[in-house]
């Protein structure tokens, strides 16, 4: 849910059920990346609601499309591990299947 | 703060790997992201574990409930977890979870007729499914172990009884531990170890020894022929400062400079059996796209509007 005002679109909070630290903080240090973000910070109101708050002001561009961005900027990175993981799993795999193969006593 | 361009490139480098334990190393990130991905690991990776359990008959010493508990925290392999449904939303079964797609039915059936004890343990637990089963533990070498048998649930003496049907389902550690994949996750930063070579020279070997010992784990050592203190293992530094007040004490501050890089972490993944370790870290990152996912396509509906009603439109008329 997005709480701001229609007659600027650059400041917004938006309120994310179900959620935590897990999403919020990963969220907010991408955002900050964004040289378009003047401000950007979340909190969680209450321990007992599920629930966290982000809170995005940027330098004019519309505050969701800048959050949106930052999802999608951390979903190239997860890939980008995953891809990378899955790789360096095999790798090693590999290696350790050489080491094993030297050892065999033909 | 120095260099602060992460790339959203991370590197990873695997340093150990077995089916249940995972080291690996992880650079050019933030530790947001490394927290997330440890989180996640530890209580959004859904795993299959006993959930509903009807006891048909019990005459052994614990009580329905305490066998049950019991059931509930026996690791089951779950591989197929991330494919299942959770049975709260699958349509199959109008969320009464008593389908196949959302879970996997065991029965255990224990009698003892004779004086020796007899251990029910989780290889009791039958299921029609084999890919879901009570993880086993023995060892592949073959070597007869206490925890050959498996997991004990609980022991009969002559005469005792116990039958039961369990439900096993889709679940995350959120909900209960019992569906944590993950023994531990943990990561450490990277230690940066800078020993003042001149300073250290005009230490003698005595307090040079007296310095390495004061360290509680073997960080630093003297080189037999040289005598100079070399770092062996940065990594075995706990962050506990001794090596710094020592120095201090003995009157030489900044023999030695140590930080830890922002961007550079070691994880340790230990697997309770349900996922392999490798996998768990694979579907820990799967789960954090699909939850990336979900907030970038939520923005275009504002769902929840009509949860909040007039308060939500009031907020947002400014």
């Amino acid at each position: 849910m997005e709480l701001g005002s229609l007659a600027d679109q650059s400041k917004a909070t938006f309120s994310l059920s179900d959620e935590d630290h897990t999403l919020a903080n990963a969220v907010r240090f991408t955002l900050n990346q964004d040289p378009r973000v003047t401000f950007c910070g979340y909190s969680i109101p209450h321990p007992s609601d599920n629930r966290v708050n982000i809170r995005v002001q940027t330098t004019g561009d519309p505050a969701r499309e800048v959050l949106k961005d930052a999802c999608q900027d951390l979903m190239l990175m997860c890939q980008h591990v995953m891809k990378n993981f899955d790789k360096v799993v095999d790798d090693f795999k590999m290696s350790q299947h050489v080491k094993v193969e030297d050892r065999w006593p033909w | 703060m120095e260099g602060m361009s992460y790339a959203r490139t991370p590197r990873v480098k695997i340093r150990e790997l077995k089916d249940d334990y995972a080291k690996f190393e992880l650079r050019d990130t933030d530790a947001s992201i490394a927290n997330a991905l440890r989180r996640v690991m530890i209580a959004e990776v859904p795993t299959i574990a006993i959930d509903l359990v009807e006891i048909e008959v019990n005459s052994s010493v614990l009580n329905d409930e305490f066998i049950a508990h019991r059931l509930g925290l026996i690791p089951l392999t779950s591989e197929r977890a991330m494919a299942m449904r959770f049975s709260r939303d699958c349509d199959a079964c109008d969320g009464d979870g008593q389908c196949e797609f959302c879970s996997v039915e065991f029965h255990l059936r224990a009698k003892c007729i004779s004086d020796q004890t007899l251990d029910v343990t989780s290889k009791d637990l039958y299921s029609p499914d084999h890919t879901v089963v009570p993880v086993d533990f023995s060892d592949p070498s073959g070597e007869e172990s206490s925890e050959q048998r498996g997991i004990i649930i609980v022991k009969l003496r002559r005469g005792q009884e116990l039958r039961l049907r369990a439900i096993a389902r889709k679940g995350i550690g959120k909900d209960h531990a019992k569906w944590s994949p993950a023994a531990t996750v943990t990561f450490m930063y990277e230690p940066d170890i800078h020993i003042n070579e001149d300073l250290m020279e005009t230490l003698t070997l005595e307090e040079k020894r007296t310095w390495v010992e004061s360290s509680p784990t073997r960080v630093f050592d003297i080189d037999a022929n040289t005598h100079q203190v070399l770092v062996v293992d940065p990594e075995a530094y706990t962050y506990d400062d001794e090596v710094i007040k020592k120095a201090e004490a003995m009157g030489k501050p900044g023999l030695v400079e140590i930080s830890a890089k922002q961007d550079s972490f070691i994880f340790t993944v230990e697997s309770t059996g349900a996922i392999k370790a490798s996998q768990l870290v694979l579907n820990a990152i799967e789960i954090l796209k699909q939850k990336l996912d979900a907030v970038r396509l939520s923005e275009d509906t504002v769902e929840a509007d009509d949860q909040f009603g007039e308060l939500g439109a009031h907020m947002r008329g400014g």
